[in-house]
């Protein structure tokens, strides 16, 4: 396989909560922390989304969230992926059909977003890093196509 | 004209500053040919973040001039209310109003005289 451009730079991650419980944002975190020190690869957390290659989602998408999450997607320069944690943001989780929840997030974003699934309640760190590496994939695949 | 200025305690030269300010342009231009350009103009992409919310109008979130004088209309506004919902910019209103007013000073003046 050809190495193109983007595996010259780190992987950056802007991380969105759209109602999550925090515990796959704890995981995240944990992800973060010296054990498994996912910064030595060079991914890491970006304050904005203008700076991320990939949008790291938790939780299912509120109401309150729906437009926010919309605006966030559309902010993220081209090529970018999507990485979904834990089962609330696949399926809606143990909030399925609460009264205030849009859906799970592939119901929000556009159809033709690159979506990464890490289902878990929440998953551990180290399906977290399979699923950035994952998203990476797909931005190197997207990177050869020039979108 | 594009000689060295000695002033006693320095100099001035135009030729420098030209340099320099050409120096800064060429740094300028190599920071901004650096930038991503996958950026989509008029698109969310070239907008500011603010944690996903719109972007408001300047209007309506900087401090107008009328703000200053919010303690004193807050003050008098049993004085202001009143006044504001008489003035309706109905013209007929007003003449209605000036007419009421003259009718009521004719009657004081006649009952004075």
């Amino acid at each position: 396989m050809k190495i193109t451009k983007s595996f010259e730079r780190a992987l950056w991650v802007f991380h969105v909560n759209t109602g999550s419980c925090n515990g796959c944002d704890i995981e995240i975190i944990d992800a973060l922390t010296p054990r498994h020190d996912v910064e030595r690869f060079g991914i890491r957390l970006v304050g904005t989304p203008r700076h991320a290659d990939v949008l790291l989602i938790t939780g299912p998408v509120t109401k309150q969230m729906e437009e926010p999450l919309k605006r966030i997607y559309a902010q993220t320069p081209d090529p970018k992926a999507v990485i979904v944690v834990g089962s609330c943001g696949i399926t809606g989780g143990v909030f399925y059909e609460s009264y205030n929840l849009v859906g799970p997030v592939n119901e929000v974003l556009p159809k033709d977003a690159y979506i990464v699934y890490v289902p878990g309640c929440p998953p551990r760190p180290e399906a977290i890093i399979h699923g950035v590496m994952k998203a990476w994939m797909v931005l190197e695949s997207l990177e050869g196509k020039k979108l | 004209m594009f000689g060295t200025l000695e002033t006693g305690y320095g100099y001035w030269s135009p030729i420098i500053w030209v340099i320099t300010i050409i120096v800064i342009g060429i740094i300028i231009y190599i920071i901004w040919w650096l930038g991503e350009p996958t950026y989509k103009k008029g698109t969310e992409q070239t907008k500011p973040f603010l944690a996903g919310m719109p972007e408001l109008s300047k209007e309506a979130v900087t401090v107008r001039a009328d703000n200053v004088y919010w303690g004193f209309k807050e003050a008098l506004k049993h004085y202001y209310r009143p006044m504001i919902n008489s003035h309706s910019g109905v013209i007929n209103d007003y003449i209605c109003w000036f007419v009421v007013v003259l009718a009521i000073v004719f009657i004081i003046i006649w009952g004075m005289l």
